[in-house]
């Protein structure tokens, strides 16, 4: 099981002043004239800014292998660049080699864990993508995300859609707002808890649903949107009925057990022109004409 | 007349306003303990029955919740919670009300209790009936969120009690924000930013519009018992009682001295307790003003010479250059926004 940060503190602080110890009793103090503080503070900050990237890293990332080596790796570079420090400050007689050892095998070995830690890192990522597939395209910006669905919000859509538009001209994209009824009802009658429950579980549902390449945003409150690459008008609408029909499916059982909420979706598309501003306008005026029958879709190009 | 409340005046029943708040930064995972850091209040004296908040007070505590959940979201969020509410027979009241004019008129007359931080007003401007807040209790950098939180508070009150949602328009007294889409979904997007007051409009023919669950007489019940709660409560804010002054003394030109006698305070006193709102006498009668041209243009078709006159300036030309002043607009532009909709 790895340590947690302050553990991992600790036996950093510890090691390293055992290491000083070491020193202080089979080396010999160098005078303080002949100090090379230029080599102090360099070896010195590499030590901690290194002590410090472990920390990150074990204080940011889940426990496993991969934490392990890049933790480990950083690590290890700190206690050479602290054992190079203490050279600064005593002597060890030329016959002893166990403190060549130390620096020359630390700071490698470091290195090698690191790059090691890197590598799968990368392996890592690969899937976790795959799992991020249909919430992001193109771009990360981790600050767009929503807390409890775990979507990107509106700022990222408006980004997505320009992009989509600067790298395909040509190609259409359409755009699904799917907003469910009645759901200020949900929160009123069973709390806003209950309603978050609810939102993470269509997301969900929408996700399910969805082609690899779509992605889904939370635009606000109880409204998603989904962005179609290369998809026309007539296709957006089948997927909007279908995601329509997957909802109207959906069993959500209260924390409780003790209410099971049905609940019913209204769609409307399109398909982007230039100003995305009144294409998204119109879009939110005809999920709010509350009549009944289904909005139609209509292409704005 | 009873007494006005002021930033200081603890009336605020803090189980029913503290709990909402401490119960939603519940559900968005904080502590209360991070809500109510720096207030000097606790959570355990907070929901005894008896509590009761400072409208300063209860502004910090909605300050602390802004900082921590910064984002249009939290303001409309709180306030879709917020009616009818938990306030005992006045809610109950409320939940009664046989349609949207009997609600907006409780709303008006239990100001101090429904809403204690912002003065909710009514009026007629042509065919739409227009409620605007002027301010209560207040500080500035909370007005936004306050504003916003109570409109959500009657889209979503009136949005439940009648079963659907009411065709409401909103008027914002402050620039636009980058980004609309909360409050085009929380609210709808009749959205008008840079105007000059704060105020929701709707056709008033749905004001008469029966409610489904309404009964004229459970609420009068409710209302009964609820004059006996709120008999010995302050029955409105300074700035709402100097609000009404001016309204009916604004012909009469009304001036600081004059004010100060009517609620039996020297001047000096008067504008100190003004400058403890953050305000001023010529900035609320300012206000008064700008409120009866809006209606003067509106409902009589006043020509710029006829307010002038109505409002005692000396010329169309000198009114116009306050009427900007006061507003950041000119009347013409007002004009060409009379008709909404349109």
């Amino acid at each position: 099981m790895p340590i947690l940060p302050r553990s991992a503190l600790i036996v950093m602080l510890v090691v390293s002043c055992l290491c000083a110890l070491l020193y202080g009793s089979l080396g010999t103090a160098k005078a303080m004239a002949v100090w090379n503080w230029m080599d102090i503070v360099g070896e010195g900050g590499t030590a901690v800014m290194s002590a410090i990237w472990a920390l990150l890293i074990l204080g940011s990332r889940p426990r496993g292998r991969v934490t392990s080596l890049l933790a480990g790796g950083l690590a290890a570079i700190m206690l050479g660049a602290w054992v190079d420090c203490l050279d600064e400050f005593f002597s060890i007689p030329q016959q002893q080699l166990w403190d060549n050892w130390l620096e020359s095998l630390l700071t490698p070995g470091g290195m090698l864990a690191l790059t090691a830690g890197l590598y799968h890192w990368r392996q890592e990522q690969w899937s976790l993508n795959e799992h991020m597939q249909k919430r992001e395209r193109l771009f990360r910006e981790h600050r767009s995300f929503d807390r409890i669905t775990q979507l990107a919000n509106a700022d990222y859509l408006h980004r997505q859609l320009r992009m989509e538009q600067a790298r395909q001209p040509d190609a259409t994209c359409a755009l699904i707002l799917l907003d469910l009824d009645q759901f200020h009802r949900i929160n009123r009658e069973h709390g806003q808890r209950e309603g978050d429950r609810l939102l993470q579980a269509v997301s969900h549902l929408l996700l399910l649903n969805m082609r690899p390449q779509d992605l889904i945003c939370r635009y606000a409150g109880d409204r998603f949107a989904i962005l179609l690459p290369a998809t026309t008008a007539g296709q957006a609408a089948q997927i909007a009925l279908h995601l329509q029909r997957a909802l109207a499916g959906l069993a959500h059982h209260t924390r409780t057990g003790e209410h099971c909420l049905r609940i019913t979706a209204r769609s409307v598309w399109g398909v982007p022109g230039d100003d995305l501003e009144a294409f998204l306008a119109g879009l939110n005026a005809r999920l709010e004409d509350d009549s009944p029958a289904m909005a139609a879709g209509l292409a704005s190009a | 007349m009873l007494p006005c409340y002021q930033l200081h005046t603890r009336f605020i029943p803090a189980r029913y306003q503290a709990a909402l708040l401490l119960e939603y930064a519940d559900a968005q995972d904080l502590s209360s303990q991070q809500v109510l850091a720096g207030s000097g209040l606790h959570e355990a004296a907070l929901l005894s029955p008896d509590a009761r908040l400072s409208p300063a007070e209860y502004l910090h505590l909605l300050h602390r919740i802004n900082q921590l959940l910064p984002g249009a979201e939290t303001a409309l969020q709180l306030g879709q919670q917020l009616l009818p509410g938990q306030l005992g027979p006045i809610s109950h009241a409320l939940l009664q009300a046989p349609s949207l004019g009997h609600a907006l008129d409780l709303l008006l007359r239990q100001q101090t209790w429904l809403s204690p931080l912002l003065a909710p007003h009514l009026m007629q401007l042509g065919d739409q009936t227009l409620l605007y807040w002027t301010d209560a209790c207040i500080s500035p950098r909370l007005r936004g969120f306050v504003v916003d939180m109570m409109m959500a508070a009657v889209t979503g009150m009136s949005r439940w009690l009648s079963g659907e949602r009411l065709p409401w328009r909103y008027r914002f007294n402050r620039t636009r924000p980058a980004s609309l889409e909360q409050y085009t979904v929380h609210l709808g997007s009749a959205l008008q930013f840079d105007d000059c007051l704060n105020a929701m409009s709707i056709p008033t023919t749905w004001l008469a519009q029966a409610w489904p669950r309404g009964s004229q007489a459970r609420m009068q019940l409710a209302l009964d018992e609820a004059s006996l709660l709120t008999a010995g409560g302050p029955r409105e804010s300074l700035l709402a009682a100097l609000y009404a002054h001016l309204s009916r003394q604004l012909r009469n030109t009304p001036c600081l001295e004059q004010a100060s006698a009517a609620f039996a305070t020297s001047p000096a006193t008067f504008k100190r307790h003004l400058a403890l709102h953050g305000t001023h006498f010529q900035a609320e009668l300012d206000q008064v003003r700008t409120h009866v041209t809006l209606q003067l243009i509106h409902n009589q078709g006043y020509s710029n010479e006829q307010i002038a006159a109505w409002l005692g300036f000396h010329d169309a030309t000198n009114f116009r250059r306050s009427f900007k002043r006061w507003t950041g607009l000119t009347p013409s532009v007002l004009r060409s926004r009379l008709l909404p909709g349109i």
